[in-house]
């Protein structure tokens, strides 16, 4: 698997749209490290929520 | 909106998956029915059309109904087609259409003033339609009522897709994965990502985008427009994939399957490619039921560059009811047809014959009793090779300019084999073929935003300054 490859698939499995990690990637579904993930993702979400907006692809 | 309320995650996906996952398999169907009626009944009447766009959901009703008369070859199926488009064209492209049918008049008496959009019409409609075009065919079973009304009233795909399949669709729904873990890990996983793309992406650039009008194009330089309109393009995939992201996220949740909408689209290396990962089901619907059905790939040449352009129109009317719209899916036909054009060697025998035209002028301006001329291109290449297609070599390309990766599509790569990986190009090494294919793709795809952001004359007005200064 070529470096570009393991990136898309990596980003894949952290972005929860690939069912397994990379090889190498040493974050089984079950790892409680998903909760600092999940954290992360929240703490984003909370800073930067309300802004606007709605979704373009809605009622264009 | 929708799916950035709290009420969308507490109110509606969370009890309604929970209950999908506990309650008998055959009440699974109607858990789904039922939820997807509050669903567009409650987003309906506070952030879309009120009550009477709630009162739409009798068209889910009508559908409902007429869909238990499906036949293969009969005629409710052409009725409920025929019914859906006429929903579609009397709700979005009503005061669109009449506006130009009526413009020698200077008014319009036919306006709708009090016009509105049920909501996800756009997308409901073409779901019905595949529905009606698949039993008619003979493709897809019958299915229970209350499986069908599951698929139309399925809440986390009725409002932007992805638009899904009955066929796909009812396997699901009859055997749900039950890895509850794994999929409250993946569907969770997405959902944040999706609202992180949404709120921290999306909405940020939209901040830095929505300025743009005549008189901020009237002063900007052209290299701000261009960073403008490429700030656009990836605005656009991130607010619509972190909807898709959601949407297929919270199906995860109920241990339902629902396609994929995008696969890293602006990394694509010509824009076939493109079109084979963005809007993935809208762009499968329109291949199977408008693109096939009109002949596909079959046939002369400029019928096939007819079917595409047609279906890339029929794209960018449905995007819209606006000549910008309009302009946009021509954008995208014309890049389709002309890599269609590049895929079949018409580039390669058109450049050999301005090649030997552009030789021909320079021999007789130079001495009009020299030998035959010779080509530049064949100087210049220190190889010849043939076409991909038996019996149409390119006599003299240079390499570069017919390598693999400009030219060749996933589909014909499959087709053809792997490619050849011999050696590079003395003008062109691979990586760099590559990294020009994929920055002409990105370019050219990202001009075609400007139709989507702003009106025709705006977007006129706007090349205008990219181009001419």
């Amino acid at each position: 698997m070529g470096l570009l490859s393991w990136l898309k698939h990596a980003a894949d499995y952290l972005g929860g749209s690939r069912a397994g990690p990379p090889p190498g990637l040493p974050l089984p579904l079950a790892s409680p490290a998903w909760g600092l993930w999940w954290g992360l993702l929240a703490a984003l979400i909370a800073l930067f929520c309300g802004q606007s907006s709605k979704f373009i692809y809605i009622d264009f | 909106m929708v799916f950035n309320t709290f009420a969308y995650f507490f109110v509606f996906l969370i009890p309604a998956a929970l209950l999908f996952r506990l309650v008998r398999s055959e009440l699974r169907p109607w858990v789904c029915a039922v939820s997807g009626v509050a669903f567009f009944v409650y987003f309906s009447v506070t952030a879309q059309a009120g009550w009477v766009g709630a009162a739409c959901v009798i068209l889910f009703v009508w559908e409902s109904l007429v869909s238990r008369l499906y036949r293969t070859w009969s005629g409710w199926c052409l009725l409920g087609v025929g019914v859906s488009l006429g929903v579609l064209a009397g709700f979005k492209y009503w005061n669109f259409v009449t506006h130009w049918l009526t413009a020698p008049l200077g008014t319009n008496p036919l306006v709708w003033p009090g016009a509105f959009l049920p909501l996800g019409v756009s997308f409901f409609t073409f779901e019905f339609m595949h529905y009606a075009i698949d039993r008619y065919r003979g493709r897809a079973e019958r299915g229970r009522l209350g499986e069908y009304l599951a698929f139309i009233f399925f809440f986390p795909t009725m409002v932007a897709g992805p638009i899904k399949r009955f066929q796909e669709f009812v396997p699901c729904l009859r055997a749900p994965s039950t890895a509850w873990a794994a999929d409250w890990n993946r569907g969770t996983t997405r959902i944040l990502v999706g609202l992180v793309k949404k709120f921290a992406v999306a909405d940020v650039l939209t901040n830095l985008t929505v300025h743009l009008n005549r008189a901020d194009i009237a002063r900007a330089d052209r290299w701000a427009l261009l960073l403008w309109l490429f700030a656009y393009g990836w605005k656009i995939y991130f607010d619509f994939s972190a909807y898709s992201d959601i949407a297929i996220g919270s199906g995860r949740l109920f241990g339902i399957a629902i396609p994929e909408n995008f696969d890293w689209p602006y990394f694509r290396r010509n824009v076939a490619e493109f079109w084979r990962h963005w809007h993935i089901s809208l762009y499968r619907w329109l291949v199977d039921y408008v693109f096939i059905p009109l002949g596909g790939s079959r046939g002369a040449v400029p019928a096939v560059c007819g079917n595409i352009m047609l279906v890339m129109l029929l794209s960018g009317i449905w995007h819209g009811a606006g000549l910008n719209f309009v302009l946009w899916g021509a954008w995208h036909g014309t890049l389709l047809v002309m890599h269609r054009l590049w895929s079949l060697g018409w580039s390669g025998r058109a450049l050999q014959r301005a090649d030997r035209a552009a030789a021909i002028l320079v021999r007789h301006a130079a001495s009009p009793r020299a030998a035959p001329p010779v080509p530049f291109l064949a100087r210049v290449g220190p190889e010849r090779v043939t076409s991909r297609r038996a019996g149409a070599p390119y006599r003299d390309t240079p390499a570069f300019l017919r390598r693999e990766p400009l030219a060749l599509s996933r589909v014909e790569r499959s087709r053809t084999g792997p490619a050849d990986r011999s050696g590079d190009s003395a003008f062109c090494p691979r990586w760099l073929g590559r990294g020009t294919a994929w920055l002409l793709t990105y370019v050219a795809v990202n001009l075609g935003w400007a139709f989507f952001a702003m009106n025709t004359e705006t977007a006129l007005f706007f090349f205008r300054r990219l181009f001419l200064g």
